[in-house]
């Protein structure tokens, strides 16, 4: 994990770091102190502005309007570093279910660190501030898959930490993000570089949770290229490092996807014991929810390979987890997978008998009526012997598009 | 290179009491004081002998170190493998920025005044050759020790204390590295020794 012996050896024995430093430098004590005091006038502001910043961000958030977002901007209370870290936890909290409003606050944070006045914190704290809210904004732009733009954004906040070499864990944090962009908009070349050095720097700086974030990022890479066997070998080193480490959700992770990379290169006996090890962990770390997500992953990609046997024999079984858990969205949209292979086998009898059970459910379950009418709807055109698995896979989307909206919505 | 130091920080605008020479810091400022205190010669050093910056950059890294240590520290494991992890990756991208800023020698001024060392240069540069081919050839480490006994001039004592290692070892060192290059020297396929 480190780059060299002897600086993990100093990094862990104190009376090395002492003589290390002793031997070389003239001794200045007033610099250093004058240094230190600047350093600690700097720590303790924000240590303040943390603690009377309270949840400043989440009031004002839910205080206004979203249309009013961009107005919060001159609001003195979160024109500071803390208000500035609430609101990048905002967006992070949203980034996945709600990415329109974590644009909206990015943007909000971006126009309050970018006005900052220069000199209210040092240099090298306003470049990592005004970084920051680039780099989460760039990332909700990402999401949106507005690629462009986030590059822009991206590119900006790495400018704003050019000219300080000291903030190398921030850069690396912008590197990974800009490698995930540079991903979606099929540079490859150029995102393997970005994610191998910051992939350097989470080892060097110790950031375990960020390294295999960079990992998982490149594996996922290679997949996209069709590199199977390089994705394989890359989860496989993080294995290793997540077992050294006692990372159980992190193993359970990378086995969900060495099981994908068996399934691409044709090697189903080890995809089960992968996907088997990946589930046993889930359950042991008690992710329930996260069993059945695996089992519809891989059964996914098995029908797409054409084992539809073992596939449905996975949607099967997640749907019947995803039951057993109340999830009857999920449920119902695995049913609805199973339903489009029926089809496309040609057993209408039994895609129409679980289109009617999948009815009873999500009205059981009070679920949004058009899901109900939607599923109804593919009931009729089965029954007049008119659906297809292209008719299934619409009214898939449809629902699926449905429970989007109600996790936007809430 | 932006050198951060306590005049570029207006504490007024920052709403903190200007800085007082002798002033009691509070018990949270006294904490991160001791933090920065116990470390800064670390970073300091470790820029400097591990990457060669010199000694007012390597100052302004460390500093640099610490002040990105206030955003990251709820999510920083160890201290110490985080602030060598950042120094280290600083002084590399220090030399990245730097590295291509070195002006070039005018070719001109090099034909009017001749390096004083360039004389008698016919005469000494196959040995000079042969000692550079047989210096490359050896571990970084030899070719290190080497070039600060033989080629900067240091000390016995000086180098020791580079390395931070006795002067005894040193020296053992040193006749290890000579022993070595000895030893490449005469085992080089028919070479016309000077």
């Amino acid at each position: 994990m480190n780059h060299s012996d002897d600086l993990q050896h100093l990094a862990d024995c104190s009376s090395c770091r002492q003589r290390f430093s002793e031997n070389v430098l003239p001794f200045n004590a007033a610099r250093r102190r004058e240094g230190a005091r600047a350093f600690a006038a700097a720590a303790a502001q924000l240590e303040r502005e943390r603690e009377s910043a309270s949840d400043i961000v989440e009031r004002q958030l839910r205080a206004t309007p979203i249309e009013e977002w961009p107005g919060l901007a001159e609001s003195p209370a979160l024109r500071n570093n803390a208000a500035l870290e609430q609101m990048s936890e905002e967006v992070r909290k949203r980034i996945e279910r709600k990415p329109v409003e974590a644009l909206a606050i990015a943007n909000l944070a971006t126009s309050i660190a970018e006005t900052l006045h220069a000199n209210a914190y040092p240099p090298a704290v306003m470049a990592q501030i005004r970084s920051t809210a680039l780099r989460d904004r760039a990332n909700a732009l990402r999401y949106l898959g507005r690629l462009d733009e986030a590059y822009d954004s991206i590119e900006t906040a790495e400018a704003r930490l050019g000219e300080f070499p000291g903030a190398a864990h921030d850069r690396a944090i912008i590197w990974l993000v800009k490698a995930m962009i540079q991903g979606q908009m099929d540079l490859f070349d150029e995102s393997e570089q970005m994610i191998t050095a910051a992939s350097l720097v989470f080892a060097d700086v110790n950031d375990l949770p960020r390294f295999f974030q960079a990992g998982l990022v490149y594996g996922n890479l290679l997949g996209r290229q069709k590199r199977y066997e390089d994705a394989q070998r890359i989860f496989g080193d993080l294995l290793d490092v997540a077992r050294s480490t006692g990372d159980d959700k992190t193993q359970a992770r990378l086995y969900n996807n060495l099981g994908h990379c068996a399934i691409y290169l044709d090697d189903y006996a080890r995809a089960n014991i992968h996907f088997s090890e990946s589930i046993a962990r889930f359950t042991d770390l008690g992710l329930r929810a996260e069993v059945p997500r695996t089992n519809l992953g891989a059964a996914l990609v098995l029908i797409g390979k054409g084992q539809i046997d073992s596939g449905l024999a996975r949607l099967e079984d997640a749907r019947r987890v995803f039951i057993d858990l109340g999830m009857m969205g999920e449920a119902g949209l695995c049913a609805l997978r199973i339903i489009e292979v029926l089809i496309d086998r040609g057993d209408t009898e039994q895609a129409r008998v679980l289109t009617g059970a999948v009815i009873d459910e999500f009205e059981a379950a009070g679920l949004d009526t058009r899901a109900v009418q939607a599923v109804a709807g593919l009931q009729s055109s089965i029954d007049a012997d008119g659906a297809t698995a292209e008719t299934v896979r619409t009214v898939h989307e449809f629902v699926q598009g449905l429970a989007t909206d109600q996790a936007q919505a809430s | 290179m932006n050198v951060i130091a306590a005049d570029t920080f207006d504490p007024m605008i920052a709403g903190l009491a200007p800085v007082v020479p002798g002033e009691e810091l509070e018990i949270d400022e006294l904490d991160f004081a001791r933090l920065y205190e116990d470390n800064f010669d670390l970073l300091v050093a470790i820029a400097r002998r591990k990457f060669q910056v010199p000694e007012v950059d390597a100052e302004a890294l460390a500093h640099e170190v610490f002040y990105s240590y206030l955003k990251r520290k709820d999510e920083i494991r160890d201290l110490h493998p985080w602030l060598i992890g950042a120094i280290c990756h600083a002084s590399r991208y220090f030399w990245r920025q730097n590295g291509r800023r070195t002006e070039q020698l005018d070719h001109s001024w090099a034909v009017l005044r001749p390096d004083p060392a360039s004389a008698g240069i016919n005469d000494l540069l196959p040995a000079q050759l042969a000692a550079r081919e047989i210096l490359e050839a050896l571990p970084p480490r030899y070719q290190q020790i080497l070039r600060l006994r033989y080629y900067e001039g240091y000390s016995i004592r000086e180098i020791a204390d580079y390395l931070g290692v006795t002067a005894k070892y040193t020296q053992k060192l040193v006749m290890r590295c000579l022993r070595r290059a000895e030893q490449m020297y005469n085992a080089a396929p028919a070479r016309k020794k000077p």
